[in-house]
């Protein structure tokens, strides 16, 4: 089924339940509205600097190449929305803690916060903590804790499930109309069991 | 005021529900259907394309209203910021248990019940389930065998669709099935291994599913958006609100009536038959009363065991057609979770296409042809194989542009197999009425008392052991066995509690799901089943609600109702 035959099928569908006079595109369209509160919101958390050292981070990451990065999928505003609604308490000071120790690292090694390191220095803290995440990893202790592979899990899941990140990023199909168990694989295209 | 009065009363609009409903609509009589919930709107309750940006926690759930309001709920996996609307509130429906037995019930209360987030997933029993208890002694023995199911399982599969593959086993049955949907790449691999390995006793097959194939009965084939659990708006998988209820509507003797909270069946003495029932209206509180010649529960295994344990009588203190004292014993439900994961190495040039809504089947090969010396009965496997993509991406080491770049490509094909095993009943897995707790609407609560025994957990490790064997057999990289610590409930295959069988004094409803005691009274749902056999068991539920709606219009024919 290519998409013009599946909208017609929805079409169709839609206009055969009682209630439904959507059209498809229109119920393709239909919640864009509802959640878009989620979005844009004022931060809950973060004050400027905490957020603005959320968004360096995350944006090394998932940095913009030629598709854009966590900073333009608006990811630190996803990760506030976690941490101010998600968290517990105690998860939440927990993660407010290991951002502050990020700026602590900063200036032991360097002398300024983490914002206003050089883009080297920047690497060389991420890559410290990305450190400790891997040998927790190969001790066979519980790395999910570690402030870093928070943050790390919550980029990667805000910017994949963002509108820009799934769709520029992963070209991610809402209807995909047929099913292939033993497709080629093409470049860039989000592994179906991911959404 | 006239007391409203119809032919015939169904509780509840859920898989076996709408069965009833279209079959006795269908047969000519003037039919209630009591929902306990709210209307659903396709057009505007579906939101299985709604992508996850537009959900304000991107499908990972208000946590904090998960855990007031669905702490039992939220156990499911399908009970997600998505589908979480089709689950109960656990604070306004309540029920109880000793917490170091606990029992997660699982409940959906609204038009189509658990019919929209159902699993899909359907096997026919045959006569190595329905003879079970006979052979080993255990419940008792199934007043029916496959032969009388038969026409009812082809009957009720040709009406909604089932898509899957002819085997040929004896111990699952072929239905009438739709092509079937396609294994992946690794799948293929697994099935082809396991061919040559076990020679014919185990076997792979593709999951036989509720789902559309290929359009049939008016309905649009599948277009694998994948999460059929938050509705369907091309009704292309089996639920009551797109199949079984539209069916009634249109003999124009359908009433449907939501927020109609059952609060138990009247008997009339003097006649010896359930008059009707007594309803709370579920938004005004208001109390009511329907009438009608014939009565069927289909609320659910627990909702129909606690409507009738709460509909006393002098001639039936505990509980409307309980002389048994049967009623609430024997709950059942399926032990699930032990198995085995593995990698599949190759094919990294390869990927799946579509999200399928569907997994692979291993029918159960315990104790079919020969006796198993550790343990009575069996289990199947449920799984597939599978490509982690931008999910697996946050365990890669590293950061920057080859974390992002690792983002949109496949990860290794991994393969899981889960398994579901055979619950044997035992009468000390029961429930009663909670004299301290009522829901919302002043009906008294259930409490539960069930755990699983040796047997059960026999059948898990067995599971974690074959499916090791299987994947070890494909070459899998990275075996590991496991052995889930799941409470009965969360399996989500409750059944038992008004068994059938041949003897009044030892069970409640007879061959045709008919109460011995009060003959125009019929429970249809897994309230009736006497054994839990392995399979998914909602197939089973809809045959033996059409068969027993013909029986009672029959007999209602013949004036002996």
């Amino acid at each position: 089924m290519n998409r013009r035959e599946l909208l017609g099928v929805l079409a169709a569908a839609v206009a055969g339940s009682a209630p439904g006079r959507l059209s498809a595109d229109g119920l393709l369209a239909r919640g864009r509205t509802a959640h878009r509160r989620a979005r844009g919101r004022a931060l809950q958390v973060f004050d400027p600097h905490q957020a603005e050292t959320v968004a360096a981070m995350a944006e090394m990451i998932i940095p913009a190449t030629d598709t854009p990065g966590a900073r333009a999928a608006q990811v630190p505003e996803f990760i506030d929305l976690l941490v101010a609604e998600s968290a517990s308490d105690e998860e939440r000071a927990s993660f407010l803690r290991g951002l502050g120790d990020v700026d602590t690292r900063s200036r032991d090694a360097f002398g300024v916060e983490f914002v206003a390191a050089s883009e080297a220095q920047r690497v060389a803290i991420l890559a410290g903590l990305d450190a400790e995440v891997q040998a927790l990893r190969q001790a066979g202790e519980k790395a999910e804790e570690h402030f870093f592979q928070r943050l790390k899990w919550l980029t990667v899941y805000g910017y994949c499930t963002s509108e820009i990140g799934a769709t520029a990023g992963l070209r991610y199909e809402t209807l995909p109309g047929s099913y292939d168990g033993c497709a080629e694989v093409r470049a860039s295209r989000a592994a179906p069991g991911d959404f | 005021m006239a007391v409203p009065t119809f032919d015939a009363i169904v509780v509840g609009s859920g898989i076996t529900g709408g069965w009833a409903a279209k079959e006795l609509c269908e047969r000519g009589l003037r039919t209630l259907v009591l929902e306990a919930g709210r209307p659903i709107d396709p057009a505007r309750d579906y939101v299985e394309h709604v992508p996850p940006w537009e959900m304000k926690f991107r499908g990972l759930g208000d946590r904090k209203a998960l855990e007031r309001d669905q702490f039992i709920q939220r156990h499911c996996y399908a009970c997600n910021e998505y589908s979480g609307k089709f689950f109960v509130n656990d604070r306004d429906n309540p029920y109880t248990f000793d917490p170091a037995k606990p029992f997660h019930w699982i409940r959906g209360r609204q038009v189509g019940g658990r019919s929209i987030m159902w699993g899909r997933q359907v096997y026919r029993w045959s006569d190595l389930d329905f003879e079970a208890n006979a052979r080993d002694g255990l419940g008792v023995d199934w007043p029916i065998r496959y032969a009388d199911l038969a026409p009812w399982y082809d009957f009720v599969e040709q009406f909604i669709g089932i898509s899957g593959e002819a085997l040929g086993l004896p111990q699952l049955p072929d239905g009438k099935f739709l092509p079937p949907m396609a294994l992946n790449c690794a799948e293929t691999v697994v099935k082809e291994a396991i061919a040559k390995r076990f020679g014919g006793e185990r076997v792979l097959t593709i999951g036989r599913c509720a789902v559309l194939s290929v359009a049939h009965g008016g309905r649009a084939a599948c277009h694998y958006c994948g999460p059929c659990e938050r509705g369907c708006i091309t009704h292309s998988y089996f639920n009551s609100i797109g199949v079984t209820l539209p069916a009634a509507r249109a003999t124009g003797r359908l009433t449907l009536r939501p927020y109609s909270v059952v609060h138990s069946v009247m008997y009339d003495e003097k006649r010896d038959r359930a008059a009707g029932v007594r309803v709370v209206d579920a938004q005004t509180r208001e109390p009511l009363e329907f009438r009608a010649r014939v009565i069927f529960l289909c609320a659910s295994t627990l909702e129909s065991t606690r409507i009738l344990l709460n509909s006393k009588s002098p001639r039936f203190p505990n509980g409307l057609a309980n002389s048994s004292g049967e009623l609430g014993r024997n709950l059942m439900d399926h032990v699930m979770g032990g198995g085995a994961g593995g990698i599949i190495p190759g094919m990294e040039d390869r990927t799946v296409h579509g999200r399928r809504p569907n997994g692979v089947y291993v029918p159960r090969f315990r104790n079919v042809t020969t006796a198993h010396s550790d343990f009575l009965r069996g289990y199947g496997f449920q799984g597939g194989a599978s490509q982690a993509g931008w999910r697996r991406v946050d365990s890669l080491p590293g950061f920057g542009r080859a974390l992002k770049e690792a983002l949109g490509t496949p990860g290794p094909w991994r393969f899981g197999f889960y398994g579901f095993g055979e619950c044997l009943p035992r009468p000390t897995n029961f429930v009663e009425l909670d004299p301290n707790t009522v829901d919302a609407w002043g009906i008294p609560a259930l409490r539960i008392h069930c755990e699983w025994s040796d047997n059960e957990r026999k059948l898990l490790h067995d599971m974690s052991v074959t499916a090791a064997e299987m994947l070890e057999a494909a070459g899998a990289r990275e075996v590991e066995p496991f052995v889930e610590q799941n409470p009965p409930g969360l399996t989500i295959h409750e059944m038992g509690t008004a068994r059938m069988g041949r003897d009044p004094k030892t069970s409640v409803l007879n061959a045709h799901n008919q109460t011995h005691d009060v003959k125009n009274l019929f429970v249809t749902d897994g309230a009736c089943m006497a054994s839990s056999a392995c399979q998914n068991p909602s197939i089973t539920y809809m045959a033996l609600t059409a068969r027993a709606a013909a029986y009672a219009v029959d007999a209602m024919k013949r004036r002996e109702l």
